[in-house]
């Protein structure tokens, strides 16, 4: 009986002993994150943050921080990935935008061009063009069943009901285009050094693209520990698995 | 460069005699007012003549066409009369041309040669009346070798476009050297025969290599007639960028269109050629044309040649403010507000111009930036051709004085010169400005009014770092109040919860109308079923045939049911009482009504009424018919 409870004793320690486990919110974490940048200490700053990460406690400050410590110690491909992922939860950060654009300099990354379509359909969100979708499918479900019990048909919910589809229609194109393009959920960013796309799945296949940290890549598919992806300037070419890490957790 | 050289689509823009093709006498107009607007040139008129083929078989026709330029209302030669040629005229065509949108007009007036004999010809130099002058064409001269009917035919039949030469490619670069991030403009021709139908273009116009970036613009279609044959000219311009140093290969650019090209007919060798024989060049042309033969689709692949470049690293000792921008450049700068306080943004706006690797121009920088706060710049590119070779790049950048100020310290922007092969640094003037008021504290929160400026909550304290030029924004203090994740709305399980909602409202409404339907459907089921049944018995009643106690029997019961329809009441539940009421029935009504239902009874259960007569006179009749007809609400 005795035995048991050290067990459990010395089991609760670990558990407690492990920050994220332990319950170490990430709050805490980001809150000495912050301080560890202030003093400077952007190593320990990084840590403390990516503490905060692994708690799934995710927001755009969280991330934006993240990046300005990865800045500060010169990882721009990480940098970038931060302020990318610091936007994706708030797209209105201007501070992000900021470092992101400074940060994009400095490293010379390539940004992948966003198709023509898809260049109109980015004045929204995803998320918005869903809640456009959701609604106009439930004002065109409730007209249309509003209209079925009536004996004769009312030109203006006849009317409501096609604009609401062709709406419906738009908004969940809207949704595909913006998830399968170049800032949907395939992309990726360059975070190692000196990377390169290739023409194969080998060190030593010809470079089809010097990738500069921060750059950004579609995922198109993965062999192994390769990449296979689409590039800035409708490149297309095999990258290190190692080397590129997607924006969405 | 290329010179810039335009033909319109013939297809557009060709007039057979009497003949308007496509856009007609609007495309006319509308090329009459364009050619107005642009300037046709004012050549003074010339006239010259040319053989599609200098070299031909006896049978074999050849096209002559006389070319007159920059005249309309030109009188060409009617017939023209050479022993061993038999030359017709064969009809008019109109050519519009531009160069560098100078426009010029020409009429061609084609002819049909066709070789008699064997021998050597010359066509003497014919003249053609323009306005009030008459000019002469050059004399040509035609090779016509001796033919047997089997080689007549079969140069005919090569009339068909051979499908290893329906076209060709070109890849023009200016130069064979470069620097690694150089632009280099180049330019990809493409051109497809015009008689072959192209079906579409596959995957467009391809450049193969490895080592450079390349921008496009969408390539642009016009045809143009190279030693007499017709061509589409699809022309791409592109601007090819080396991304590192060494021996780089450019091309081939290729193109793998799918077009229709004539299956050849073993058949049509043993056909005569024509009805007649006669050899008739417009026959043969005609049925030769591949819109007329039977044809098969076939994918085609034209390659350019590819180029070698020789790209070489930038020279050591860049300017310490360069940033990778070569080509050659112009800086302008202004800054507004002229007069401020200080903390007050000011707004210079840098502008750079010219041509080069704009993607790699960035914000010129300040030369010295003490006692300014400054933000991120934001930038806006304007390009003035199809390719973002040249243009203008437009820097505005936001600084706010921390102390009192005179002027805008000047922008400084330095590039690599590939012409000159050195370093160019661009200095603005100083920018006047005037600022005034006390001086702030170094950590003084900036202007809030900046778009990038930090919010609330950023960190108020000035990190240990000293603030730099392009210095990144400060780190945010709190994070979100909410948990956010990555997952798109539309992936989350909430949202889905959520469209329970609506569902459920219009799951109820459903059911809640379907019920109110099937209510009304009973009760309009019971309804007719009454309507009926009242019906039947006023028929009856009518009929006057019935025995008294049923007739009795009859009428009461009419009255229930007319009674139960008004009042949706049970028929067998109706006495007089509520007949009166739910017809609002006068005392005279309601005693009959009381009179019948007890004579109902009396009938039903003694088998005679009260006043012991089993017989209804014919006026009693009557007046329960009555009295059961006109009972309604």
């Amino acid at each position: 009986m005795i035995r048991r409870a050290r067990c459990l004793a010395a089991c609760a320690a670990v558990i407690l002993a492990s920050p994220v486990l332990a319950g170490e919110s990430g709050e805490t974490a980001f809150a000495k994150g912050s301080a560890e940048y202030a003093r400077g200490e952007f190593g320990e700053a990084i840590e403390q943050y990516e503490n905060a990460v692994r708690s799934h406690e995710w927001s755009g400050p969280l991330f934006y921080n993240l990046g300005n410590a990865f800045f500060r110690v010169g990882d721009f491909g990480n940098s970038i990935l931060s302020y990318e992922r610091a936007l994706q939860l708030s797209p209105h950060l201007p501070e992000a935008e900021a470092n992101l654009r400074l940060a994009r300099e400095q490293s010379r990354a390539l940004e992948l061009r966003p198709g023509g379509i898809e260049r109109y359909a980015g004045f929204a969100s995803v998320d918005v063009y869903a809640v456009v979708a959701a609604f106009t499918f439930w004002i065109a479900a409730s007209c249309g069943a509003i209209n079925s019990f009536h004996q004769r048909r009312r030109k203006g919910l006849v009317v409501l009901i096609a604009v609401a589809i062709l709406v419906f229609a738009a908004a969940s194109y809207a949704v595909r285009l913006l998830e399968t393009g170049s800032k949907g959920g395939a992309l990726a960013i360059i975070t190692a050094k000196n990377a390169e796309a290739r023409s194969a799945t080998a060190d030593n296949a010809s470079t089809v693209l010097p990738l500069p940290p921060g750059s950004e890549i579609e995922v198109v598919s993965r062999r192994g520990d390769w990449i296979y992806a689409t590039l800035p300037n409708d490149f297309r070419g095999w990258v290190p698995a190692s080397a590129a890490e997607f924006v969405r957790l | 460069m290329l010179p810039h050289r335009m033909t319109f689509p013939a297809a557009v823009f060709s007039r057979q005699k009497g003949h308007i093709h496509l856009g007609g006498r609007a495309t006319l107009a509308a090329l009459a007012v364009f050619l107005f607007a642009t300037g046709t040139s004012a050549a003074a008129p010339s006239v010259t003549a040319i053989l599609d083929n200098s070299e031909t078989f006896v049978g074999q026709p050849v096209q002559l066409g006389i070319k007159v330029s920059g005249a309309t209302g030109a009188t060409p030669p009617g017939m023209i009369a050479v022993d061993g040629l038999d030359i017709r005229y064969s009809g008019q065509s109109q050519l519009v041309e531009g160069r560098n949108f100078q426009f010029s007009y020409s009429s061609v007036y084609n002819y049909t040669v066709m070789p008699l004999k064997a021998g050597t010809f010359t066509i003497p130099p014919q003249s053609v009346r323009v306005g009030g002058s008459s000019l002469q064409t050059p004399a040509l001269t035609l090779n016509v070798a001796a033919s047997t009917g089997r080689s007549a035919r079969t140069n005919r039949r090569s009339d068909t476009v051979d499908p290893n030469k329906i076209g060709f490619a070109e890849l023009i670069l200016p130069k064979s050297t470069a620097y690694a991030g150089e632009i280099i403009p180049a330019v990809v021709r493409i051109l497809i025969n015009a008689r072959v139908p192209i079906e579409s273009l596959g995957q467009g116009i391809q450049i193969a290599g490895q080592g450079f970036t390349r921008n496009s613009s969408e390539p642009k279609e016009s045809i143009e007639e190279i030693d007499g044959q017709s061509y589409h000219v699809f022309t791409l311009k592109t601007a090819i960028s080396p991304a590192r140093p060494g021996k780089i290969e450019i091309g081939p650019a290729e193109i793998t269109p799918l077009v229709r090209i004539a299956r050849p007919d073993p058949r049509r060798q043993a056909l005569p050629k024509d009805v007649f024989d006669m050899d008739d060049p417009f026959f043969n042309s005609f049925f030769n044309d591949p819109a007329f033969q039977p044809s098969i689709r076939q994918e085609v692949t034209i390659k350019s040649q590819p180029h070698t470049i020789e790209v070489k690293p930038l020279p050591p000792n860049a300017p310490p403010n360069f940033a990778g921008a070569i080509g050659n450049f112009t800086l302008k700068a202004e800054a507004k507000p002229k007069s401020a306080q200080v903390g007050d943004p000011i707004t210079t706006t840098a502008t750079v111009s010219g041509r080069g690797n704009f993607d790699r121009v960035t914000a010129p920088e300040f030369e010295d930036d003490r006692g300014w706060h400054k933000y991120p710049p934001a930038a806006n590119f304007t390009k003035d051709d199809d390719v973002g070779i040249s243009g203008t790049k437009i820097f505005e950048t936001v600084l706010s004085a921390n102390e009192p100020k005179h002027n805008v310290p000047p922008l400084i922007f330095s590039y690599f010169d590939p012409v000159k092969e050195s370093y160019v640094t661009l200095r603005s003037d100083p920018l006047q400005v005037r600022v005034e008021g006390n001086a702030a504290a170094p950590a003084a929160t900036p202007a809030p009014a900046l778009a990038a400026a930090p919010r609330a909550g950023a960190s108020a304290a000035s990190p240990p770092f000293a603030a730099k030029q392009n210095d990144i924004l400060g780190p945010l203090s709190e994070p979100a109040s909410t948990i956010s994740t990555f997952a798109p709305l539309y992936r989350r399980s909430s949202f889905w919860l959520t469209q329970l909602l609506p569902l459920l409202g219009l799951g109820g409404y459903v059911a809640w109308k379907v019920r109110k339907v099937r209510l009304a459907d009973h009760a309009a089921q019971r309804a007719a079923s009454l309507r009926e049944q009242i019906a039947e018995l006023q028929r009856k009643l009518r009929r006057d045939d019935l025995p008294p106690d049923q007739y009795v029997a009859d009428a009461t019961r009419a009255i229930q049911l007319k009674t139960a329809l008004a009042a949706n009441v049970q028929p067998d539940a109706v006495d007089p009482a509520t007949a009166t009421n739910v017809f609002g029935a006068d005392n005279f009504t309601r005693s009959r009504l009381e009179r019948l239902f007890q004579q109902r009874d009396e009938l039903r259960y003694s088998g005679s009424a009260g006043n012991g007569a089993g017989q209804l006179s014919d006026d009693n009749r009557r007046e329960l018919l009555e009295l059961v007809e006109t009972l309604h609400t």
